[in-house]
């Protein structure tokens, strides 16, 4: 299960429109469905932003990585579903179910598409300091190692026996406690040789970097953040001067 | 008595790792399974105690499909030792550690008591009982992940890679141990990339290559077979080397020993003649 909720942040190169734009486009483009996700609370306007947020999905031709995100998150949604209906009502459960595939979507949109350097160049470029930026692509860049990592140790804990789905709910949370341990050793292990390696290869000696590539916008960017803008702008005019349309207000027939 | 026949398997992005394997080993036996990385060696492993269930073929573990057990079920059958011990330890001492399986699989207190006093006799962790696991040099820690599995006494016991970082002596200790483990009527798997180690402790070897088991026999056979050896990445052990050098001096002296003391036997019947 964690396995393939990993994977579906976890890089995959291709050749597309998406792939291929500016990070810093792609990071606008998922601050902004963020924003609208987060601004509404009825279904209507959270399923135009859904829809939304699959063209770039389509796009970067990603739709069997986007799915197993959501698989991935299956469990959750039903829980959102489940709370959200008993504490208001059913239609804010979906609108509120809506949201989290939007932001899922939004996210994995993102990172499927964006190199970690990439990202980390995009950063630097936006005056974060290097370390930050560094330490950023890093984090990216080890969690499938993680993912895989884990799923090792739960091998090897079935082969001695272990059964994660047995006892009551303390008991099963007690039964990850043997995956959890050698986990965060073997990470924390890691994370000092890769320090050390750092360090011998005079990490930090020059304050000031020059870098082989330069980020530039492309029409294609400027294009896509055309499209964006339009997008937040038509969203903002509907959620604050045009209130009363009821069609926005719409809500399931029950 | 596992039984293979025509496994196959795939990863999930894709990877072929097992094109229709086959393969028979009878209780008692003593297996080496040999391969360049990547031949499909661990993914097979993985099935004789159903981590991973086949696609397409059939694993059976004395006459019972995998597909129909727990892992924890045939974990009592089948004790599967991983490469890298760090992936498993986790307890506060290596008592506990060793307890972990035998709690898991339902023993009783008493069976616990003793057969964790066995495994640490058997395998010289005695001294260590107390530690923690984590705090043991990386061969010890190996030891304490076979404790960890072997204290459940499995009829099959398959290691991955077991003498990887480990000493000349280690290796030799760890030869005799599973030896004796396999002469009390047990069957021992390795997987292993190490010729002398296979050739000197084991009396079967399995060659593996791009998923397809490519040679199967004793280990005088399988690893003196320049054929089999390119295809797999393996080099021979060095007393086959020697044996073959002399072959090409000497007439009839035979081209397929592997062990130092089958060549100086041949060497001093030939010099007293």
């Amino acid at each position: 299960m964690s396995y393939t909720m990993f994977s579906a942040f976890e890089f995959k190169r291709k050749d597309t429109y998406i792939h291929n734009l500016d990070p810093r486009t792609k990071m606008f483009m998922t601050l902004i469905f963020m924003t609208v996700a987060l601004l509404f609370t009825s279904i209507v306007p959270l399923l135009i932003t859904f829809i939304a947020t699959l063209i770039p999905v389509l796009l970067a031709k990603s739709v069997k990585e986007w799915l197993s995100s959501l698989k991935g998150t299956t469990m959750l949604l039903v829980f959102i579903l489940v709370i959200n209906s008993f504490v208001r009502d059913l239609n804010f459960a979906v609108a509120m179910v809506l949201r989290l595939i939007v932001l899922i979507t939004a996210f994995s949109a993102f990172f499927l598409t964006t190199h970690p350097d990439d990202l980390a160049q995009a950063l630097i470029q936006m005056k974060v300091p290097f370390d930050f930026a560094f330490a950023l692509s890093m984090a990216t860049r080890y969690v499938p190692t993680l993912a895989r990592e884990a799923q090792t140790i739960m091998d090897a804990q079935m082969s001695r026996g272990l059964e994660l789905q047995r006892g009551g709910l303390t008991q099963k949370i007690r039964n990850l406690i043997p995956l959890i341990i050698p986990l965060i050793v073997n990470s924390v292990r890691r994370a000092m040789s890769i320090a050390e390696s750092l360090e011998s290869r005079a990490f930090g000696a020059i304050k000031k970097r020059t870098y082989l590539y330069q980020l530039k916008l492309t029409k294609g960017d400027f294009l896509f953040l055309c499209f964006l803008i339009m997008y937040f702008v038509t969203m903002i005019y509907l959620k604050f001067y045009f209130p009363f349309t009821t069609w926005m207000e719409w809500k399931l027939p029950l | 008595m596992i039984e293979v026949a025509d496994l196959w398997f795939t990863y999930p992005e894709g990877t072929i790792a097992l094109r229709g394997v086959s393969l028979r080993i009878g209780d008692g036996e003593s297996i080496a399974i040999m391969g360049e990385n990547g031949a499909g060696k661990t993914t097979l492993v993985k099935h004789f105690n159903g981590l991973l269930k086949p696609q397409k073929g059939t694993v059976l573990i004395d006459g019972v499909d995998t597909r129909e057990v727990s892992v924890a079920k045939l974990a009592k059958k089948v004790g599967l030792v991983f490469q890298n011990p760090d992936h498993q330890l986790f307890s506060s001492t290596v008592e506990e550690e060793v307890m972990f399986a035998l709690k898991n699989l339902g023993f009783t207190s008493e069976e616990i008591k003793e057969r964790t006093n066995w495994v640490l006799k058997f395998l010289d962790l005695e001294k260590y009982r107390e530690r923690s696991p984590l705090s043991l040099s990386g061969g010890e820690r190996k030891r304490v992940a076979l404790a960890s599995v072997l204290c459940v006494k499995p009829k099959i016991l398959v290691l991955d890679e077991p003498t990887i970082g480990q000493d000349a002596k280690q290796k030799r200790k760890l030869g005799e141990l599973l030896k004796k483990y396999q002469e009390e009527g047990n069957t021992v798997i390795v997987v292993t990339h190490d010729v002398e180690f296979a050739s000197k402790y084991f009396k079967r070897i399995v060659v593996m290559a791009k998923g397809k088991v490519i040679a199967d026999g004793p280990p005088n056979k399988v690893l003196t077979n320049p054929t089999i050896l390119n295809e797999s990445s393996l080099t021979p052990p060095q007393v086959a080397i020697l044996s073959y050098e002399i072959a090409k001096k000497i007439n009839n002296f035979p081209k397929d020993i592997v062990l130092f003391n089958d060549l100086l036997q041949e060497v001093i019947t030939r010099v007293k003649r």
